[in-house]
């Protein structure tokens, strides 16, 4: 079991490495765009909310958008078919996928909060900065479970437009780029039930160090869950279908 | 479950599948004795693919069961017991043949044998190159290869040898030939019926979705031993009616399961042959003929 698990993390991760056409992008991306419009926001507590608003946002480019697209890919391969014949549950190549996306995340947020310490006269202490670090691995597991349903169910022709198709409303819905103040009526009252915006809120009290709110805690986990059942779904209905 | 059920490394009865409108498959029963290597044949679009999904559990049949060494088809422990070639050769192109060796071994849980495997299927100059730049012999190399590499009791080969150089094609049938006289069994798609004849001790003939002809090789050629008398004539000379015989522009032939009397008669009526030859007809002629003779009322 240990042993298919360091198998399928470095198979996972070995394809992802040598493909730096795909990571080197999607880890610069996040950064890239933090330093165009996130690190002049201001000061004081106003930046501290922008780094951590793209620390989430690179959460959700790399572990929903580039990896609900590579699930959508690797469902065509036959390579992909023929694992499933090999034995070993379908758990283990699950775990994997988490573990190689994390992997991507973590060095796209790192990315984030350095260019944070180089462009601003930001310096956040290690306890937020932890606690800002947790919500990020909170928020990957909903982001790529999400990812791994859309891309289960999708095409892989359909999985790009669609992924941003969803990817870039839910930024914006969840205040991201513009904060939840500034949001009209109709928008902020949809904002609330994002897990984009419970990532964000969440992110924003680890960086101030203000107490979490259940309410988004809870909505979190909602779509945790929800994710989880979609791609559960998908794979039994590819078992299925086949 | 009996105890030679569990034995039997495939026992499966009145399997079928539909896809959308089209039914791929309405009747395959195969079995598969320890030991024993069965070729399945049959046109294209005969169902053979789809009925060897179905036994690696990466389909589930409508109708019908499979069983794997008593185990139902895909479940755990009949993935733990069979190997694959993957349908086509489409690796990720970053990795090695090494990698995924490796990779495969793990989740059979067992030490990869990379030295024999390099060896049995040609693998040793290539086996720490990425596989993007391959050509379409050396990714079947590595596909026959993945097949055997968890040391499973049972080995699923589509069409295993498509592509490969006639040495490779050699050198596959040696390591097939030599995995079956080890005990392990084998079932193998091909369109080269000299490859079906070379490995396998049973035949299994699908068409339209159904198994129409099974059995073991030795048993069809018993039960219709017809052979070919083939000879040549002087010029302007024909044969007599009796015989039946066809010209190829170069030869005439006589097929029947009856070459001593035909042979003899030839002798009492002074045909002036030369050059003559009797032989067994080949197999898919035998099969041919065994299924005319059963269509024909």
């Amino acid at each position: 079991m240990t042993r298919y698990l360091i198998a399928e993390c470095a198979l996972n991760l070995r394809i992802l490495f040598r493909q730096p056409g795909f990571w080197v992008p999607t880890v610069l991306f996040p950064a890239m765009l933090y330093s165009f419009f996130g690190a002049n926001s201001g000061g004081g507590q106003w930046a501290a909310n922008a780094m951590a608003s793209f620390c989430v946002y690179a959460v959700l480019g790399v572990g929903f958008f580039q990896f609900g697209v590579s699930v959508a890919q690797d469902r065509e391969s036959a390579f992909a078919t023929w694992q499933r014949s090999l034995p070993g549950g379908i758990g283990v190549q699950w775990v994997a996928r988490v573990v190689a996306a994390l992997f991507f995340v973590t060095i796209a947020v790192v990315l984030v909060v350095v260019m944070a310490l180089v462009l601003t006269d930001q310096r956040p202490g290690a306890a937020p900065l932890a606690r800002l670090a947790v919500v990020c691995l909170a928020s990957s597991v909903t982001a790529i479970f999400m990812g791994i349903a859309l891309g289960s169910f999708t095409p892989a022709r359909a999985a790009v437009p669609l992924a941003n198709l969803i990817y870039l409303p839910l930024a914006y819905l969840g205040g991201l780029w513009v904060p939840p103040m500034f949001m009209p009526d109709a928008i902020a009252a949809i904002s609330v039930w994002t897990p984009t915006r419970a990532m964000g809120e969440l992110s924003w009290a680890a960086i101030n160090g203000t107490g979490f709110e259940t309410r988004y805690a809870v909505i979190l986990l909602g779509w945790t869950a929800g994710a989880m059942a979609l791609a559960g779904l998908a794979q039994l209905r590819e078992g299925r279908r086949a | 479950m009996n105890h030679t059920a569990t034995e039997y490394p495939i026992h499966a009865r009145g399997l079928a599948k539909r896809f959308g409108s089209v039914q791929a498959v309405s009747c395959i029963d195969l079995d598969v004795a320890p030991g024993e290597a069965l070729g399945l044949l049959g046109p294209n679009g005969a169902g053979k693919s789809t009925t060897l999904s179905m036994l690696m559990g990466l389909q589930h049949p409508d109708a019908g069961a499979a069983h794997v060494f008593g185990h139902p088809a895909g479940s755990e422990a009949a993935r733990r017991l069979t190997g694959a070639t993957p349908q086509a050769s489409d690796f990720p192109d970053q990795l090695s043949p090494r990698e995924i060796l490796t990779y495969t071994a793990a989740r059979y849980a067992t030490v990869p044998q990379l030295d024999t495997l390099a060896d049995r299927f040609g693998l040793g100059a290539i086996m720490d190159r990425r596989t993007a730049g391959f050509s379409g012999g050396e990714l079947r190399r590595v596909s026959l290869a993945l097949a055997f590499v968890g040391a499973p009791k049972l080995v699923f080969l589509d069409e295993p040898t498509t592509g490969l150089d006639s040495e490779a094609q050699d050198g596959f049938h040696a390591a097939a030939r030599a995995y079956v006289a080890e005990g392990g069994a084998l079932v193998l798609t091909s369109h080269h019926w000299d490859e079906i004849e070379a490995i396998c001790d049973a035949i299994a003939l699908i068409d339209r979705g159904e198994t129409v002809l099974s059995g073991r090789i030795g048993e069809i050629r018993a039960r219709a031993s017809v052979h070919r008398l083939s000879f040549g004539l002087p010029e302007g000379y024909v044969p007599p009616e009796w015989t039946a015989a066809q010209h190829d522009g170069d030869s005439w032939h006589i097929e029947t399961d009856k070459s001593d009397d035909v042979l003899r008669r030839l002798v009492q009526e002074d045909v002036p042959f030369a050059d003559l030859t009797l032989r067994p007809i080949e197999l898919r002629e035998l099969i041919a003929r065994i299924r005319q003779e059963e269509t024909t009322p």
